[in-house]
């Protein structure tokens, strides 16, 4: 009880980091935000609207105030750059980042599983260090790099699959499946290490305890001895690296739709960064924010659940 | 072999390559195939890709060496308070406000930056820095704790011995192990966060000779000048490969 106290005000604390970084972005700015937003060429009178339009002649907390109460209505302003509110422009990106990290998540899991059992069970085996290999060096290019490289095998020289999601568009992009193979190939590739060596240990450590060596001596074959003790014992460690990985998934969306021309919320969100347009960037820092915050307070709860006893070590 | 070949070739690049006198500056036509003088062509800016090949590496490079360091330097003396603490409240306030920190992902917290208009090299490194810092304080607690509860320490403490003497006098080099080896596995983090973040336009300006910041800006090109792009990119991939590698071998010698 007391843990899950704990980590409900952690995450109410991150909410309020996110929540005050969010503000702080248009009040802290350095000068003036009307004058940043302005641009050089705006005139006097224009600043002077967009200072009103910003209510930046009112009080900090009153302005903090203001802006949380509009949140909370769902009201996030409106874009600098298009006029579009931006609660629109977030709707309207979503769906092409939930298929790539959806897709993603759901090819993931079940590869992680196999590779981890595959090398888990042989450990020490030449088939487990070349798959470990793979899977750190696979973890460890960049995004980007990788995305490129990947980009120059399959699509430069050998025409296999297309460079670039262009053409195709939220759910647009189901239609077209060969546009999502190497994004989604290259999200994948990132974060399969991690999870797939999380499996590996798990089931390493199972299959060789006593008590699975206990089972396998009543009688039961293997494919029970693993699908029904090894496996679930392995899964439960695997939660909180699960909370990681799709995390890193969202990570790796901003870095994967700028390289594959995908509309979604990563791409938005550079390029609200890039036109330094504040009220976008405001809505897409609270959407990331939001949605890591929670994948990562569900992780913990989930993994405090099934892993009750923890050991605190003190003097 | 390979293990050390992977990283070694892109880290004596990185050291050695600006000694080289090569000229990185946009003075011919850009994007030529090789063979017009330039071995490997030129970029989008006019560059020759050569020379880039050879400045490319020092900033990726020194930028995470100066996270990383930064890192150790602010997350040692916090993790040792932390452990030291003979309340434990103290020690809890510590790990939670660390907690919050841990949450976000270090390329939102650089976008976040960007936005507000620090892109300078310093900032980048300072943030990257401060992200390891939950991990690097945990670590560095977790380690120091046991050796902390010797009666070795007490003796030090009652004897009058000043509280940092014996955190870093003693304590850290017992706690140096467990350290060393987080070092390792950081590295890769930080390299992968610098060198994403300046592929994505949020640290070094877009002329930077940084081998990031050139496959961005070529990456349009890949089809008439791939060179540009995939001599950076193997670098790069070799760089973070083979200090993961060279990491978990070391890693697995240790267990």
């Amino acid at each position: 009880m007391r843990f899950l106290l704990t980590r409900f005000a952690v995450a109410v604390g991150q909410l309020a980091v996110v929540l005050l970084a969010a503000f702080g972005l248009t009040a802290l700015l350095p000068g003036d935000a009307a004058a940043v937003i302005g641009g050089e060429r705006a005139s006097a009178e224009e600043l002077a609207v967009l200072r009103d339009q910003l209510g930046l002649d009112r009080p900090l907390p009153q302005r903090f105030g203001d802006w949380l109460g509009a949140l909370f209505s769902g009201d996030l302003g409106r874009s600098l750059v298009t006029g579009v509110p931006v609660s629109t422009e977030l709707a309207q990106r979503f769906a092409s980042t939930a298929i790539l990290t959806g897709l993603a998540m759901a090819v993931l899991f079940p590869l992680a599983a196999a590779v981890g059992v595959t090398s888990g069970l042989r450990e020490g085996s030449r088939t487990d260090r070349l798959l470990s290999a793979v899977t750190v060096g696979l973890h460890a290019i960049p995004e980007f790099v990788l995305g490129l490289l990947v980009v120059a095998a399959f699509s430069v020289y050998t025409g296999l699959f297309p460079a670039t999601t262009v053409g195709a568009d939220g759910i647009g992009l189901l239609a077209q499946p060969a546009v999502l193979v190497l994004p989604v190939t290259v999200l994948l590739g990132a974060q399969l290490g991690d999870l797939a060596r999380q499996v590996r240990i798990g089931v390493a450590a199972h299959s060789g305890s006593p008590s699975a060596r206990h089972l396998r001596l009543l009688g039961l074959d293997e494919r029970t001895v693993l699908l029904r003790h090894v496996l679930p014992n392995a899964l439960a460690p695997l939660i909180q690296q699960s909370a990681r990985t799709i995390e890193g998934l969202f990570s790796g969306a901003l870095v994967v739709e700028t390289l594959f021309s995908v509309r979604g919320l990563g791409t938005g969100f550079i390029e609200a960064v890039q036109n330094r347009d504040f009220p976008a960037v405001q809505g897409y820092v609270l959407v990331f924010a939001i949605l890591i915050i929670t994948v990562n307070l569900l992780g913990d709860l989930l993994a405090h659940r099934f892993t009750p006893q923890r050991e605190r070590a003190a003097c | 072999m390979l293990r050390i070949l992977l990283p070694a070739i892109p880290l004596v690049l990185a050291v050695f390559g600006p000694l080289l006198p090569l000229n990185a500056a946009p003075e011919a036509d850009p994007l030529l195939g090789p063979e017009n003088g330039h071995p490997l062509g030129t970029d989008a800016l006019g560059r020759d890709v050569l020379a880039l090949v050879f400045s490319g590496g020092t900033s990726v490079a020194g930028m995470t060496l100066a996270a990383l360091l930064l890192a150790y330097l602010l997350g040692v003396p916090l993790g040792l308070f932390a452990a030291s603490r003979r309340r434990r409240g103290t020690d809890e306030a510590v790990l939670r406000v660390l907690d919050i920190l841990l949450a976000f992902p270090g390329l939102l917290v650089l976008m976040v930056l960007a936005a507000a208009g620090h892109r300078e090299p310093a900032t980048l490194i300072v943030a990257a820095a401060v992200l390891q810092l939950p991990a690097v304080t945990r670590i560095v607690r977790a380690a120091a704790l046991a050796p902390g509860c010797r009666t070795a320490v007490e003796a030090m403490y009652l004897q009058g011995m000043p509280w940092w003497r014996i955190q870093f006098g003693y304590v850290a080099r017992s706690a140096l192990g467990p350290v060393a080896t987080d070092a390792g596995t950081r590295l890769g983090i930080v390299l992968y966060l610098l060198a994403s973040a300046n592929f994505l336009g949020l640290g070094l300006p877009g002329s930077a000779p940084d081998w990031a910041v050139v496959i961005e800006r070529n990456a349009t090109a890949l089809f008439s000048q791939p060179l540009a792009v995939l001599v950076p990119a193997a670098l790069l991939a070799m760089l973070c490969v083979g200090a993961n590698l060279t990491v978990d071998r070391y890693l697995a010698r240790l267990r």
